[in-house]
């Protein structure tokens, strides 16, 4: 504190006096400290302008290039909207909920294909989990045995990763034939790449502190693996896992698209053939199964391995 | 004059503050002591209207700080500056704009929102920051200052609110020793040449008595000490502090072990 | 050389039963979970018309196609399918775009310490996740029909499903943003809205931002496959070739995702770590 304070100073043009426990500075010492001020925060406000205009000028060209027409986006939202109205119709004219019954006149068909669905994401899951699960230690940096296999189990699962998971299954399609099978083979696929990644990261991320306490009472290799590691990564392996398994069901829901099994079938054909209502209730029951699994799975994650891995 | 009356505070069952009443004059250096948990901060962030009371008033001046709302809270929080131990800066933001928050609740809404400070308020918060020799540091984020540059961040914002009262909880636990002496010996200087009252919790006994004209002494939520500091006696503040109290009156070491007072093991906790 | 005293098993043993005695419950849990989800893989298997026979006829088969791909070529489409990544990546980019800004809205009113009313959360939350619920390809399907076949179908169709999941993603940053420095401004006398732009913003916007850009990334994926319902971009072409089995031309498609994808993540992560790296003032 090199200055002593001034003495109090009232400053004009506010309310009441009032104590203030700060001395204005000189005008020109002032000056000085906002110049240095202004010029320091110019060049950071500069350089975000500079980011900001880039920024915009690279949308404006992919507007461009996705042949974006706000013309038509405003000329056809009301189709948008109207587009609701009419899967919420019955073919009678009626709202749907009106008539819970003929809106869902398929629910044994749907609930079907929508078991059919979350099977073929289990199964898929699992096979990718298990996948996962005996590739990442190749592709951990602290467990592979040789650089060239940690190369090369990297490279494959980020092959398995980056294809989109329809695109496997538009392939497996032509190879195993059409039905849930490919469905399976693509999601697991696509699992094993995704899962791999993150559970290698877990590996390496592992806290060898443990390991350490575990090792200096006394404790063989094995258990030091059973109490120090496995419990480090196996919470989060499950979480991942099952984090996986709901957006796989979600995945699942559309490899229907392209024949690979599920609701998506029914789905795609309630659309192209313009069965409105149809829509709206294979939607519904959709968005309720990802509800009710997002909840399961949550609930289970939190119950296995308490509040704080949840997420 | 800022006057508590009865003033309580119930989390759940459990009451943080009980009860509590005292008065403060204009001008005072007024410490709160008391050991953690024993409803200090809750009590600060009462009269700062950051808690809100279960029952009891505030108030300052005759006016009841507990019933204001809306614009006139926030005049009220504007002249009770709050100090906190994690100093409660906006870390991205640069180190004037975190002492013009200061003037947010004097300035229109807009200009403040659009970053448009009147020049006055500028050089207040300049001039603020240079009483504490940080002004250099004025475009600096305020994440990457030291703690004790932060703390003093923060004062010059309390300061540049034009406050009546300042109320600085546990301002200097997060701080070294040297920083410690800058913040209190700032706080006491405030409090000596411009008349603010301060309202400041302290956990250490040692900095309480030499800094402050009067102490509050709580435990379990109850105000149970009330006088000038040399009315507290070493025995009252063992009771005050209970196991702690070794801890916060600085001097005596812990007793050596000699056979006769080392507690079985086991049994310390139940003691 | 301290020894603790052998303590009184029996006496232990009952005042703390737990230690001793694990229910029979906690020890059979694992070993019947495992069971139940093996069984349930088994039925799953049986149920989806698995057969050996299958399996290996369709890896005979697969095996044929990948020497079928080997060497991918373009044949004369290049520039037909440069100009389709193109238009991928111009909807990836203003699909995340448009859904974040339009997220940032929203989010506010999906997060606890902006809006602690259970009534208005909770209905935004239950928005915001049913929109998430139905997939990407869904919503280009029903954009599809209505502003026609195309790359602008794509671009909303991104554009909604990022929303809901933003949503959910930005409410979630501001909700774990640090309660302290919002109380500073309360504390100086700030109003709500002082609390947000001052409190809130500044520290949710770089996670924000990094986010965005992460979805940025993962999205050019997503709309590598929203070409398969006609959507537009690489996808379409991806779909075509696939369709008529022109397999070089497949390897060469899928090869090109692959690049523009690691293209892409290496640009976003370096943009990624200048934003949450530096730069003050928001």
């Amino acid at each position: 504190m090199a200055r002593p304070f001034l003495s109090t100073q009232l400053r004009t043009g506010l309310q009441a006096p009032m104590a203030t426990a700060v001395s204005i500075l000189p005008a020109q010492q002032l000056a000085t400290l906002e110049g240095a001020y202004r010029k320091s925060v110019a060049r950071k406000r500069s350089k975000a302008a500079l980011a900001t205009a880039a920024f915009c000028a690279v949308l404006v060209i992919a507007a461009f290039g996705a042949e974006v027409n706000l013309r038509t986006l405003f000329t056809y939202f009301g189709n948008f909207v109207s587009y609701f109205d009419r899967i919420l119709t019955l073919d009678s004219g009626a709202r749907v909920w009106t008539d819970p019954a003929e809106w869902f006149w398929g629910w044994h068909k749907w609930l079907k294909m929508l078991g059919e669905t979350i099977l073929i994401s289990y199964v898929g899951t699992l096979t990718g989990a298990v996948l996962a699960f005996s590739l990442n230690f190749f592709a951990a940096q602290n467990t592979s045995p040789g650089p060239w296999v940690r190369f090369t189990v990297r490279r494959l699962l980020e092959f398995a990763r980056t294809v989109p998971g329809i695109v496997f299954a538009l392939i497996f399609v032509i190879a195993f034939g059409l039905g849930p099978m490919a469905g399976v083979l693509a999601i697991a696929i696509h699992t094993t790449g995704a899962l791999g990644k993150l559970f290698a990261e877990i590996v390496e991320n592992a806290d060898m502190k443990p390991v350490e306490g575990i090792r200096s009472t006394g404790a063989s290799w094995l258990s030091c693996m059973r109490f120090a590691v496995l419990p480090q990564v196996s919470a989060g392996y499950a979480s991942y896992a099952l984090l996986r398994f709901e957006i796989n069901v979600r995945e699942a829901s559309v490899m229907g698209f392209v024949g690979a099994g599920g609701i998506g079938q029914e789905l795609v054909v309630a659309i192209r053939k313009f069965y409105y209502s149809d829509v709206s209730a294979i939607l519904i029951t959709i968005i309720v199964t990802v509800f009710i699994i997002d909840i399961s799975t949550g609930w289970l994650r939190g119950r296995l391995f308490g509040k704080e891995t949840r997420r | 004059m800022l006057v508590v009356e009865g003033l309580t505070c119930r989390f759940g069952t459990k009451a943080a503050v009980d009860n509590a009443s005292f008065s403060i004059a204009p001008g005072s250096f007024v410490g709160v002591i008391g050991r953690s948990g024993a409803g200090k901060s809750t009590l600060l962030r009462m009269i700062n209207r950051l808690a809100d009371p279960t029952s009891g008033r505030i108030l300052f001046e005759g006016t009841d700080v507990t019933a204001l709302r809306g614009k006139e809270l926030r005049q009220w929080r504007a002249r009770s500056a709050m100090i906190f131990q994690q100093f409660n800066l906006v870390g991205r933001l640069d180190v004037l704009t975190n002492v013009l928050m200061g003037r947010l609740a004097q300035i229109p809404s807009w200009r403040s929102l659009a970053q448009v400070w009147p020049e006055q308020d500028r050089a207040l918060a300049l001039s603020a920051l240079d009483q504490f020799d940080i002004a250099q540091l004025a475009a600096q984020r305020a994440d990457q200052l030291s703690g004790g540059q932060q703390q003093r961040v923060a004062i010059a914002r309390a300061l540049v609110q034009e406050p009546d009262i300042i109320l600085a909880d546990e301002p200097i636990a997060s701080l070294d020793p040297r920083n410690t002496k800058i913040v209190m010996d700032a706080l006491l200087r405030i409090n000596k040449h411009f008349g603010i009252t301060v309202l400041c919790n302290l956990h250490s006994l040692d900095l309480a008595r030499t800094y402050c004209d009067r102490l509050i002494g709580m435990a379990a939520g109850r105000v149970v000490f009330d006088g000038a500091p040399a009315a507290l006696t070493d025995q009252i503040a063992r009771e005050l502090y209970d196991l702690e109290a070794n801890d916060v009156m600085g001097g005596a070491p812990m007793p050596a072990p000699d056979g006769t007072t080392v507690p079985a093991l086991g049994t310390a906790a139940a003691a | 050389m301290s020894q603790l005293p052998r303590p009184d098993t029996a006496e232990l043993r009952a005042k703390y039963p737990g230690v001793f005695d694990r229910p029979a419950s906690a020890r059979l849990a694992m070993p019947t979970m495992i069971a139940a989800a093996f069984a349930i893989f088994v039925y799953g298997l049986v149920d989806l018309d698995f057969s050996p026979t299958k399996l290996i006829s369709g890896m005979s088969q697969l095996g044929w196609i990948a020497m079928l791909m080997i060497p991918p070529n373009p044949g004369t489409s290049f520039p037909l399918y440069m100009q389709a990544l193109g238009e991928t990546l111009s909807i990836a980019l203003l699909g995340t775009t448009l859904a974040a800004l339009l997220a940032l809205p929203v989010s506010l009113l999906a997060a606890r310490n902006i809006i602690p009313s259970n009534l208005i959360r909770f209905p935004v939350r239950r928005f915001l996740d049913s929109i998430r619920g139905v997939d990407t390809l869904i919503w280009a399907l029903v954009w599809i029909n209505v502003v026609g076949l195309g790359p602008f179908a794509g671009v909303l169709a991104i554009m909604v499903s990022d929303f809901g999941a933003f949503g959910k993603l930005f409410s979630e940053a501001i909700e774990a943003a640090d309660r302290k420095q919002v109380e500073g401004i309360r504390a100086s006398g700030g109003n709500a809205l002082h609390e947000i732009r001052f409190g809130l913003l500044p520290q949710v916007l770089p996670v924000i931002a990094g986010q965005v850009l992460y979805f940025i990334e993962s999205n050019t994926r997503s709309a590598t496959i929203i070409g398969i319902v006609g959507a537009g971009g690489i996808g379409l072409q991806l779909a075509e070739q696939i369709r008529v089995l022109e397999w070089q031309k497949v390897s060469f498609l899928i090869l090109m995702i692959l690049i523009a994808v690691a293209a892409i993540d290496f640009i976003s992560s370096k943009l990624r770590f200048a934003i949450i790296g530096q730069r003050a003032v928001v």
